[in-house]
């Protein structure tokens, strides 16, 4: 499921400048991306979001698998530490992607290709601010 | 070959406990003059046979998880200090029962790599081999050689802190034989490689893993890579991996043990020892141990109560600093 849906991207978004793979907690970052569009607060079009039970369903291979796919950049978004619908899913989740984070650039991947950040439902604004800086980080990292 | 003194004392220990247990895993000689065979005896008369010298270079930890699936009554293990790490981990995973088994430590003065050996004498056959205090003098095809001992240690061993004091063990031996290697630093063979460029380090690996053959030895000998049989590398769905072997797959499939072992890899070498490919695989571990090191102050097997980080958390990360995009 998660591969083919990183594939689609791949297909998907080949018109697009940069590709980006998000995977949003089903609680709070994907109502919040939600929020964002009912407000109609304008965002890139570089993402694909996956929706994931909660960001502690987050295996830190979906996002190097993301990578060797050719996304160039992922992110990943859930519940405010503390407001896990699961309590303490994104616990985890932290200790997980930051290690991984580290490690990154070890194998040759910019660290700034990959974030993970805390919006929640209400948070539509957060939500548009982070999908437009990652993006442009991204950009500047691939030199556009 | 008679029976040296640290043998003898082996031997006794071993006997000692031999009715509590229903088999020893131990090192006995083998047909190559390099290497000695990891066995398993049942019967007394067998315990003879038990030998430890520096090419005990193999970490029978690796047999302990499936033995003890195996095995009803208690097991007796000969380990080296960094061999107990491994027991100990798999311990404080609840992987292995501690009452399970018998940890018989050697003190140990450091194994030597056979792989390095064979390098410095090309390949050529080795007909017997002998281990002085500073020399390794071998027979071979085209004569006798001397070698210069400090070059041929396991890498693990330059590093060595605990060659004296295994973190877990119910019975230590010490030998008479001491250690003698300068400690290097732990990190030291990453140092080269956290220099190069983004670019550099990405093809780096990228030609180490064209040449790697995805035989899954690495995996297999690994002490705790327990799950092998249900490997997420032969799932059908998700299909995680092709069975194609390139180097972007052979990478994926490194990553996947990288990702499994992180805070659990006890840097016993093995998985670089067996590989057929000389694969410097050690590398992408010792990164991930230091990240772990660094941000959790965790080392893994040091400690059975620790909890192993990547199965715990904190509300409050003291050394994780996350971003605000
Ligand atoms: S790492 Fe230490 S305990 Fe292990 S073989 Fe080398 S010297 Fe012995
Ligand atoms: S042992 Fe070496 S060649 Fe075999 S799968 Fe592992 S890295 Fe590849
Ligand atoms: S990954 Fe390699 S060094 Fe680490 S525990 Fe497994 S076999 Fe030993």
């Amino acid at each position: 499921m998660m591969t083919e849906q990183i594939k689609e991207n791949k297909g998907q978004a080949q018109k697009e400048e940069v590709r980006i793979v998000a995977f949003l907690c089903n609680w709070c970052s994907y109502a919040g991306s939600d929020a964002a569009g009912t407000a109609r607060l304008r965002q890139p079009e570089n993402l694909r979001i996956i929706r994931v039970p909660c960001s502690g369903r987050i295996n830190p291979l979906f996002i190097l698998k993301a990578f060797a796919m050719g996304a160039d950049g992922v992110l990943v978004s859930g519940c405010h530490p503390n407001d896990c619908h699961y309590s303490d899913g994104n616990f985890y989740a932290r200790r997980r992607l930051e290690v991984l984070k580290e490690y990154l650039p070890f194998i040759g991947i910019d660290k700034r290709r990959f974030a993970y950040q805390w919006v929640s439902a209400s948070e539509g604004q957060k939500w548009q601010r982070v999908v437009v800086n990652f993006v442009k980080r991204i950009k500047s990292i691939n030199g556009e | 070959m008679s029976k040296d003194i640290l043998n003898q004392k082996l031997t006794n220990e071993v006997s000692s406990i031999f009715d509590q247990v229903d088999v020893v895993v131990g090192y006995c000689g083998s047909n190559n003059p390099l290497m000695v065979n990891p066995c398993f005896i049942e019967e007394k008369e067998g315990l003879d046979q038990l030998i430890f010298n520096q090419l005990c270079i193999n970490n029978l930890a690796s047999y302990a998880y499936k033995l003890s699936k195996r095995i009803k009554g208690n097991i007796a293990m000969v380990v080296k200090p960094c061999d107990s790490k491994a027991i100990a981990q798999l311990i404080s995973e609840g992987l292995i029962e501690r009452d399970k088994f018998k940890l018989l430590a050697v003190q140990c003065p450091g194994v030597l790599d056979h792989k390095k050996i064979t390098k410095a004498l090309k390949g050529a056959r080795v007909f017997s081999l002998n281990i002085g205090a500073d020399k390794i003098e071998v027979e071979t095809a085209t004569g006798t050689q001397e070698l210069t001992k400090d070059e041929f240690y396991a890498d693990k061993c330059y590093w060595c802190k605990i060659y004296n004091k295994p973190p877990l063990h119910d019975i230590f031996i010490e030998n008479d034989q001491k250690f003698s290697l300068e400690p290097r630093d732990r990190f030291e063979d990453i140092q080269d490689l956290e220099k190069m460029s983004l670019d550099e380090i990405f093809s780096y690996w990228q030609q180490e893993f064209e040449r790697c053959i995805r035989c899954y030895a690495c995996r297999n000998i690994c002490p705790l890579e327990v799950c092998q049989d249900q490997c997420i590398v032969h799932l059908d769905y998700p299909n995680w991996q092709s069975q194609k072997v390139d180097a972007d797959e052979n990478k994926f499939f490194q990553m996947i043990r990288v990702m499994h072992l992180a805070g659990r890899c006890v840097e016993c070498g093995e998985c670089e020892r067996v590989c057929p490919q000389n694969i410097g695989l050690l590398k992408l571990m010792k990164k991930m141990n230091q990240i772990i090191g660094d941000i959790f102050d965790y080392e893994a097997g040091m400690d059975i109560e620790a909890k192993p980080p990547l199965l715990t958390y904190k509300t409050l990360e003291k050394n994780i600093k996350e971003e605000e995009l």
